[in-house]
């Protein structure tokens, strides 16, 4: 069997190389059969497009997509330096 | 006369997103003197996302200049990108600077992309294979051109605008052992020694907003991620304060 590292780490380079999501910031966690997603995307699509490319990259695991959309708050007061 | 300075930086847009941040820019101008964009605009670097941040940033009330990311190289058409930018009015620095008028105040701005390397006793050095040297050199010219920029800079307030960053103050959050594909202290270190009264860089999505130079310059990562907010405002202050 692969080991775990190996298979986040293919993970990982599809997800930044592959033309559907180019996205460098996702972290990528491989348990047993269990495959972990996190961090922060743009919108509602780039979420299933990065579990899409991370299912084909890493075929028979579960994909657990706990990715957040972020949601972009109004300015706050500012900072004066 | 104190200066307000809007920042945000891997906006990163694509056609699934556009028009949706635009709408946070409403009203910017009773917020803000000035907007500054710290790259990663784009996705993939392609012009048809170029497009889209050209719609996103055009015809506001307020300058905006902006720097290029890794992202908006990715297709290899950085330059036709910042020429759409300029053509809609938007400033793109490229290791050069420009100075901006806000009501008799002169606002310097000088950046670009920057690059990797790493930080200071923990970083790459120009030795070994020709990769490796490329890498190194490539962050070193950069220093070089900023330092120049700064050196002849005419301005009253002076700020630096990154893609990269040039401390690892504000990479926290981010694994340690990506750190120098983040940033370079050569940046700091050509920053330092010219002075500047701010430094915004993006790139470090999982970083840290507040961080400071050797030297005690204010850093802040702007990365949207970061932020949580559409953009931060940076008030450099004059006498009398914002
Ligand atoms: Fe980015
Ligand atoms: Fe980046």
């Amino acid at each position: 069997m692969e080991a775990p590292q190996y298979v986040a780490a293919r993970v990982q380079g599809a997800l930044a190389e592959d033309d559907r999501t180019h996205e460098l910031g996702i972290r990528v966690d491989v348990r047993g059969d269990q495959l972990f997603l996190r961090g922060q995307v743009g919108c509602q699509e780039r979420r299933t497009l990065i579990a899409d490319v991370a299912a084909e990259a890493a075929p028979g695991l579960t994909i657990h997509n706990e990715l957040s959309v972020v949601d972009i708050r109004e300015p706050e007061e500012e900072e004066t330096l | 006369m104190s200066l307000r300075i809007a920042a945000v930086g891997d906006v990163h847009l694509g056609a699934d997103v556009g028009g949706r941040y635009r709408s946070h820019l409403t009203g910017i101008e009773e917020k803000a003197d000035v907007l500054l964009l710290a790259g990663d605009l784009t996705r993939h670097g392609t012009l048809e996302e170029g497009e889209v941040v050209v719609q996103e940033f055009r015809d506001l009330p307020i300058p905006v200049v902006a720097v290029l990311g890794n992202h908006d190289h990715h297709s290899d058409k950085p330059a036709e990108i910042a020429a759409m930018l300029r053509d809609a009015g938007i400033m793109v620095l490229h290791d050069d600077s420009v100075v901006i008028d806000i009501n008799g105040t002169r606002l310097g701005v000088v950046g670009g992309k920057g690059f990797g390397g790493g930080f200071a006793g923990k970083c790459a050095s120009e030795f070994g294979e020709p990769e490796i040297k490329a890498f190194v050199n490539h962050t070193k010219r950069i220093a070089d051109r900023w330092r120049v920029a700064l050196k002849e800079l005419e301005a009253d307030k002076r700020v630096v605008l990154s893609h990269y960053s040039p401390v690892n103050d504000t990479l926290a959050g981010e694994p340690p052992e990506i750190y120098p594909f983040l940033g370079s202290y050569l940046l700091a270190e050509a920053i330092d020694a010219e002075g500047a009264d701010l430094i915004l860089h993006g790139h470090a999505h999982m970083g840290t907003e507040k961080g400071i130079t050797s030297a005690g310059i204010r850093v802040r990562n702007v990365a949207l991620p970061v932020l949580g907010r559409a953009y931060g405002v940076y008030c450099l202050n004059g006498e009398g304060g914002c």
